[in-house]
């Protein structure tokens, strides 16, 4: 009964509207009545979920990919990838994913590389006569990447939901892989339907102007070095990495660039706050929600209850990625993440899943969930930079849900593509 | 100035302080962790006080900052099966998510206030003038805040398009 009065009134307080975090504050002050807990404790931990010094890489990492973002490096991502693949056959598209797997190297959102990579993009695309609903369905889904290619910060926030037990320098580097084998299974289904279709190809870019583009790019791109330079080294924690990859992102855009004017930084500022005092507040609250969570045993009830329907791994992977599937076209990925880690962890260590595959498999799946109706943040700002409806958009990502869900299923089955790179640290 | 467009403007100017408020703590924790990176490394004379400086102004931008993202209608929230039902029943869900918000605030208001003082006469060990009980300030404002914002909609409705609120996207010439 006691879990029902929490994950209950969670589900009913989400369903009415309310704010997700605030909702999941509100069902842990429920709950914390129910059994009889002090609110202040509930307080306690709320207060304790943004006092954390390792939760200020989340705005670090959204503030220098707004300001890289902002100050011209997309355009720049754009014109290196052209160099390796504009010549192709259905050469823009596959330009779309390069681009978005360049500029994952910089920002950890879907969003933000759906709203930089497609405003260039799709009207690129639909001028040299791609439909605009495929130059919108490659942009969106390309935009997944980001959530995996370091530097994430949902990696970040994966570590902390984990009870911050996990290295973020694992997941950084476990995510290289499976954010490559997402962007190959893109590209294998774009190149197919670019040839079903007919699509163009562009003209090479000419050699001489190619030492001018990679030195353009070279600057953005140095952003990742500093960043896992600096934390596989040992020189920085991963906090403040991201805090010297702000001010360089910065110097880069001001002083190198010079695309970004100081009279919008005020504007991005106001942004980037916005976004990160929301993210902020939903871990505050989850770790309230959290500390009911563990004090009602939900985690081990639920290990328990996946215990009777099945003691193969395989199979227990399998009904949580439909689970997390499911639960993802109806919410977020940062509250999901929060919220079914501490439920789900417990679960699949139980069963010899390592934690930093496991985060890789959440964030990819979760990932997916960004792009699916009735809620998908990055599908919703593809719809409206594409001027395409929700509907059409739809009707054909079908054949982009399986390119993304046999990424999914490698992810799952093969450990090693996450774990390989992680298994060379020595730390 | 009648009541409504008085109590409008408040809550503009509290929005933009909110804004402001956790815009420069942003800015200023970017800063203050490099200059701690530099100086351990560089100067070799290590600092102890950016990082606690930073989780403290952290605690501030996220609950004051909280409290505008309430305003700007920017948190997360599952809005299929409120859009799903018909107009009367959407209604009676939003009225009800309204009092559950009112709830919460007035949680984050009480038992913040209780916190605060409860830590009140506790000092940082870096900064011996400065009470535990003060850096947990933002929580019981950040319920104060929401709860002014919710009145301003409930009252006088949704801030209109004018509002400072969105005028936050980048120069039409970028």
């Amino acid at each position: 009964m006691e879990v029902l009065v929490l994950l209950g009134s969670f589900a009913v307080l989400c369903a009415i509207g309310m704010p997700v975090a605030y909702a999941l504050g509100l069902a842990a002050i429920f709950a914390a009545l129910y059994v009889e807990i002090p609110l202040e404790a509930v307080m306690l931990k709320i207060s304790d979920g943004t006092d954390d010094f390792a939760l200020l890489a989340i705005p670090f990492f959204v503030l220098a990919g707004a300001i890289m973002a902002e100050g011209g490096m997309a355009m720049r991502l754009i014109n290196l990838a052209k160099v390796f693949v504009a010549f192709i056959r259905g050469g823009l598209a596959l330009v779309n994913i390069l681009a978005s797997t360049l500029f994952g190297c910089i920002s950890g959102s879907s969003v933000a590389d759906t709203a930089s990579i497609g405003s260039v993009m799709i009207p690129q695309m639909a001028k040299q006569g791609y439909p605009k609903v495929f130059a919108t369905n490659v942009t969106i889904c390309g935009s997944v990447q980001a959530l995996m290619i370091p530097p994430s910060h949902n990696a970040v926030i994966y570590s902390l939901a984990a009870g911050g037990t996990i290295s973020v320098a694992h997941l950084f580097l476990a995510g290289v892989f499976p954010g490559l084998i997402f962007a190959l299974s893109l590209t294998g289904l774009v190149l197919w339907t670019a040839h079903r279709r007919g699509y163009p190809k562009e003209k090479a870019v000419p050699l001489r102007d190619v030492p001018r583009i990679v030195l353009d790019a070279f600057w953005g791109l140095i952003t990742i070095v500093i960043i896992m330079g600096g934390i596989l080294s040992g020189v920085f924690t991963a906090t403040e990495s991201a805090a010297v990859a702000c001010v360089y992102a910065f110097l880069v855009t001001v002083f190198i660039y010079r695309d970004y004017k100081w009279r919008d930084l005020p504007k991005l500022v106001h942004r980037v706050v916005k976004t990160v005092a929301m993210v902020m507040m939903l871990i505050g609250f989850s770790v309230g929600f959290g500390y009911m969570m563990a004090i009602m045993q939900i985690p081990a009830k639920a290990t328990a209850f996946f215990l009777t329907l099945t003691s193969d791994k395989y199979v227990l992977l399998l009904l949580i990625n439909i689970l997390l599937l499911v639960l993802g076209t109806f919410m977020d990925l940062a509250p999901m993440l929060l919220i079914c880690t501490p439920i789900l962890l417990p679960v699949v260590v139980k069963f010899g899943v390592d934690p930093v595959h496991f985060g890789m498999i959440m964030i990819l799946n979760l990932g997916i969930g960004l792009i699916t109706p009735p809620v998908g943040p990055t599908l919703f700002v593809g719809c409206a930079i594409g001027k395409v409806t929700m509907e059409e958009v739809s009707k054909e990502l079908w054949p982009f849900y399986g390119a993304m869900c046999l990424a999914l299923l490698i992810v799952t089955y093969v450990p090693a593509v996450s774990l390989w790179l992680p298994s060379l640290l020595k730390f | 100035m009648d009541l409504k467009s008085g109590y409008r403007q408040a809550m503009e100017a509290l929005y933009l302080a909110c804004i402001v408020v956790s815009g420069v703590a942003l800015i200023v924790i970017t800063l203050i962790i490099p200059l701690g990176v530099f100086m351990r490394y560089v100067v070799n004379s290590p600092l102890s006080w950016p990082e606690p400086a930073a989780v403290l102004m952290m605690v501030m931008f996220s609950f004051l900052g909280g409290a505008a993202v309430y305003r700007a209608h920017v948190h997360i929230a599952v809005e299929a099966l409120v859009k799903a039902v018909d107009p009367k029943t959407r209604r009676i869900f939003l009225g009800a998510a309204d009092a559950c918000m009112v709830v919460i605030c007035l949680f984050m208001v009480g038992y913040g206030a209780q916190l605060c003082r409860a830590l009140w006469h506790q000092s940082i060990a870096e900064f011996p003038g400065l009470s535990v009980g003060l850096t947990y300030l933002p929580i019981p404002l950040g319920g104060l805040f929401t709860l002014l914002f919710i009145v301003e909609r409930l009252w006088i409705g949704a801030p209109p398009p004018t509002s400072v609120m969105f005028r936050d996207q980048p120069s039409a010439a970028e």
